[in-house]
């Protein structure tokens, strides 16, 4: 509860110093953009096959080329299977965004392969965490090997962390979510007749579930950050020391969050004014994806940012900024060249 | 009839009458909101106008359709699937017959209940009343019945909410009686009405300050000092009453003038949310008033109200003689035509069901599908481009994709839909058995689409032409299918009875394609191969093009009968494509892609597009979810 007057910096110096963390780490930024497009990628040449198999040498490819033909797509999307059935309209532009955060928190189901393909992903992100929390906390470049051996050394741990957020988010997003939004809206706006009163409910709803799935990210963000800072080996544990972190800094940790979810609604904002449409195969096609991977990127900075400032913020709290106990590991010489020196 | 239509005045009144009148409604209801109840008596004058006499007579009584989970309506609701909310016991409805008098003799032990289409014996909503003596032919009855109804949440467009009342079928309604006997239909999950012209007088008792809408015009408005008002409404010439009443309506009015049609006055009971898109139901109802009665004939009564229903009523988009509800959102972007396609499609209802009365338990397709393809006509006309918009986040948030615009001949008249179902039933089967998931593909969008295949085919004078001479011929009247053929066949001096069997009498598919196409040169010139297919069931002629790489075209007829069909050319100049139907005139084809061929393909310039957009958007995705590692 003291918020920042316990010493230390404040969640704006926290920001602004997680904010130069990322900054200064552009290869963890570069790694993490190449993962996301490294797994995306077999799924988007998988559906390219497809498109390309349905169009075949087809005239409509010539309209579906140089913009959208809403009717060959109909057509495609009523025969198709698997990640086929998510090939709709809704993936042009802006409305793409929409629809993953519509569908994040109304908890909109998604086909298997694409569940498995965000199973993968997060078990990636789960790998790298450590390795990336390390590296923002040494604040300084710890090369591959030092980056690949935090990932190492953390991942177990960040496993059995792992079980414990899937517990916790299956709680949100299966008792929780389902609770708010399948019982108690229904019965709020049961005999409501009018629709701005139902939606402000609802806004409502999602505030409620929001503020629940944004604290429970905020204890695993600092369990992780103390995990590695600290060298923790216990979930549990460091599910606890997090708890207390967040106690007794409460106003400075809400003060960073808000700060840093205003990063994540700019990012969106922003490409929202930029987003380009269907465009034309070609040099439009290309310049249209450039500019979503520069969103992408945005993205991938601002969730960087948030660990950075985090770990920036606990870290000034214990008054030795920079401090990480985990040594850098260094690698033994070969046997030949022991036997040289000695 | 220009005349006769000029004689209707803004009063309910249509002088000479246009239709037989044979069945007339003095109807006294009172409401009772707090319970729910409606509390009426009803007097009906009826003529037998068929060549034989009759020994009973066959009410509906539509709301027993909601008694409870076992009638006819709600077993064919639960198969067409979707979620089926469970529903308290005061949502559900009922409609109890106290009391029937015919020529003043007391009938009421004599009531029975019949299930004519499928002997649901749980089923209550056709009611009959053996009758002591026949009712012979030209003579009429005066027929009197008291009851009372239970008020269901809203369902199927009926019903209440908070303070919004939108009460639809809900008076014991004689059938039609005809010669071959009684056509008196359960009510089913997938249909809608039939029944005769007449002259409705109707006196509605409603708390006072509750605004009322009905069918026709308000006569009279009386306060009864007891806290209630009792409004009259008049109209003649109709085929229903419907009528709504809330303390929340806005009230506006506007007219429609034309130079050679007669004018309407309009009357709009808008929620007070939606209260700056008075103009955009105005709009719409003036462009449905307009091109239906310049493509088929004038609407006849003067008048016409548009109800916006309330949010969650479910009560929008229906339609009902001088009246309909429309249907939009709290957020409604501009550039998307919502509430335009609502309004113009149920006030277009005006002209087919309203005017021109075809019976929508056995042949919906005769209104629905004229309908669905003249909304989509009309709105053309109007309101392009209008483009895709999805709802996000609880289906509130609005987004337009403005790439992506929507075309009368595919998305108007709702080819996707037809594309899914196209084999689910053949369109002569009656509409109240067709599958009920799927039998609006048939009802409303094979037939808009294979209307539009006829104007693609003849030309909109002709297509025009033979629907305002069906319109002029069977208003007020109840047409059957074969007298829309023999209207096809006579006044547009076609015999498209092939067309029909195709459409009509069976559920075969259209799909033609090009199965292949090949262009190899000698030493001196290239030899063509174009092999054209028919992959679908269903028969008809089509062209058949083939484009040259010096430009040339080749335009080839083929009858569409064979399985396949080879053209052969020997050019100077190599293929480039060939197409089937490049005009798309078959817009019943199931799968256009196939339709066309050519030897310099993009599918892979198209593929690596898509999937490149794909891909971004499924980044997102993983992105939204990695949030919570």
């Amino acid at each position: 509860m003291t918020g920042g007057s316990d010493g230390g910096g404040g969640p704006l110096r926290a920001a602004i110093d997680g904010i130069r963390r990322v900054n200064r780490a552009p290869a963890l930024l570069a790694g993490v953009w190449a993962v996301t497009i490294l797994i995306s990628l077999p799924l988007a040449f998988s559906l390219r096959e497809m498109i390309a198999r349905h169009l075949g040498a087809s005239l409509a490819a010539d309209a579906a080329a140089e913009g959208v033909n809403y009717d060959w797509m109909q057509e495609f999307s009523d025969q198709a299977t698997g990640i086929g059935v998510t090939f709709k309209p809704t993936i042009i532009g802006f409305g793409a965004v929409l629809d993953n955060l519509s569908a994040f928190v109304d908890r909109t189901g998604r086909p298997a392969v694409i569940l498995a393909a965000a199973a993968a992903y997060i078990l990636l992100w789960i790998f790298l965490a450590g390795g990336i929390i390390d590296r923002l906390a040494r604040d300084r470049p710890t090369r591959a090997y030092g980056f690949f051996s935090a990932c190492g050394v953390f991942f177990f741990r960040f496993l059995r962390l792992a079980v414990v957020q899937l517990l916790v988010y299956g709680v949100l997003f299966g008792v929780l979510h389902t609770w708010l939004f399948d019982r108690l809206y229904p019965r709020l706006t049961h005999d409501v007749t009018v629709e701005r009163t139902a939606f402000l409910v609802r806004v409502a709803m999602y505030a409620i579930f929001g503020f629940a799935v944004a604290v429970c990210a905020v204890v695993f963000d600092y369990s992780k950050v103390r995990a590695v800072v600290e060298d923790r080996r216990s979930a549990i544990g460091a599910i606890a020391a997090a708890l207390g972190f967040l106690k007794r800094h409460a106003g400075a940790a809400a003060g960073l969050f808000v700060l840093n979810f205003t990063l994540f609604a700019a990012s969106i904002v922003l490409y929202g004014l930029v987003a380009p449409g269907a465009g034309r195969a070609g040099l439009t096609m290309w310049v249209g994806f450039a500019i979503s991977q520069m969103y992408v990127v945005a993205r991938l900075w601002v969730k960087l940012v948030f660990w950075a400032s985090e770990t920036a913020l606990f870290q000034s709290r214990l008054a030795h900024a920079g401090y990480v106990a985990r040594p850098v590991p260094t690698w033994p010489d070969s046997p030949a060249a022991d036997a040289i020196q000695s | 009839m220009r005349g006769l239509l000029v004689a209707a005045l803004v009063s309910g009144v249509v002088n000479p009458p246009l239709s037989p009148r044979n069945a007339n409604y003095t109807i006294t209801a009172r409401l009772d909101p707090a319970t729910r109840t409606i509390t009426a008596t009803e007097t009906i004058t009826w003529r037998n106008i068929t060549a034989n006499p009759t020994g009973e007579l066959q009410f509906h009584l539509y709301w027993n359709a909601w008694k409870n989970a076992r009638t006819t309506f709600m077993r064919e609701r639960a198969l067409s699937g979707g979620r089926q909310r469970p529903r308290a016991a005061d949502d559900w409805a009922r409609i109890d017959v106290t009391a029937v008098k015919v020529l003043g003799r007391d009938l009421t032990d004599g009531r029975r209940y019949i299930a004519p289409d499928d002997d649901n014996q749980n089923d209550e909503t056709v009611m009959v009343i053996p009758l002591p003596e026949r009712i012979a032919p030209g003579s009429s009855a005066t027929i009197e019945v008291a009851w009372t109804a239970h008020v269901p949440r809203t369902i199927a467009r009926t019903g209440a909410i908070g303070n919004f009342f939108f009460l639809a079928q809900w008076f014991p309604k004689l059938g039609v009686l005809q010669d071959e006997g009684w056509n008196c239909h359960q009510f089913h999950a997938g249909t809608e009405f039939f029944s005769d012209y007449g002259v409705y007088d109707v006196s509605l008792t409603v708390p006072d300050g509750w605004i009322v809408g009905a069918t026709g015009v308000q006569r009279e408005r009386s306060a009864n000092g007891d806290g209630t008002t009792t409004h009259r409404y008049y109209q003649e010439d109709v085929h229903d009453f419907a009528w709504t009443t809330s303390p929340d309506y806005l009230e506006r009015t506007a007219s429609f003038e034309h130079a050679t049609l007669p004018g309407v006055e309009m009357r709009l009971l808008l929620q007070p949310e939606h209260a700056g898109q008075g103009d955009r139901h105005f709009e719409a109802t003036r462009t449905t008033l307009k091109y239906y009665g310049e493509w088929y004939g004038a609407y006849p009564y003067g008048h016409i109200t548009i109800v916006d229903p309330a949010w969650q009523s479910g009560a929008g988009g229906m339609e009902y003689p001088t009246l309909f509800t429309a249907g939009t959102r709290w957020l409604a972007p501009s550039r998307v035509t919502t509430p335009e396609d609502v309004t113009v499609h149920e006030a277009g209802h005006q002209f087919w069901y309203g005017i021109v009365g075809n019976n929508e338990f056995e042949d919906a397709w005769m209104d629905e599908g004229f309908n669905q393809f003249s909304t989509a006509r009309a709105v053309s006309q109007v309101y392009e481009p209008n483009y895709l918009m999805v709802r996000y986040f609880g289906g509130f948030i609005p987004w337009v994709f403005k790439d992506v615009a929507l075309q009368r001949e595919i998305d108007g008249n709702g080819l996707p839909s037809y594309r899914r179902n196209a084999r689910s039933d053949a369109q002569a089967t009656p509409t109240h058995r067709y599958f009920p998931g799927t039998g609006g593909s048939i009802t409303y969008s094979k037939t808009a689409l294979w209307l539009n295949t006829l104007e693609r085919s003849f030309g909109w004078p002709w297509l025009q032409s033979l629907l305002a001479a069906h319109f002029a011929k069977w208003q007020f009247k109840h047409p059957k299918p074969h007298d829309f053929f023999a209207t096809v066949n006579e006044v547009g001096k076609q015999d498209v009875t092939w067309f029909f069997d195709q459409v009509y009498r069976s559920s075969n598919a259209f799909d033609y394609g090009i199965q292949g196409l090949r262009s190899t040169s000698d030493d001196q010139q290239y030899h063509t191969t174009v092999i054209a297919r028919r992959y679908g069931e269903a028969l008809f002629p089509v062209e058949v093009v083939v484009t040259f790489r010096n430009g040339e075209r080749v335009r080839e007829r083929w009858d569409g009968i064979d399985r396949w069909k080879l053209f052969t050319y020997d050019r100077p100049s190599q293929a480039l494509s060939a197409q089937v139907d490049p005009n798309r005139t078959l817009l019943l084809d199931v799968d256009y892609t196939n339709n066309s061929k050519t030897l310099e393909p993009r599918g892979e310039s198209a593929a690596r597009k898509w999937s490149a957009m794909w891909a971004v958007w499924l980044e997102d995705c993983l992105l939204s979810w990695a949030s919570l590692v």
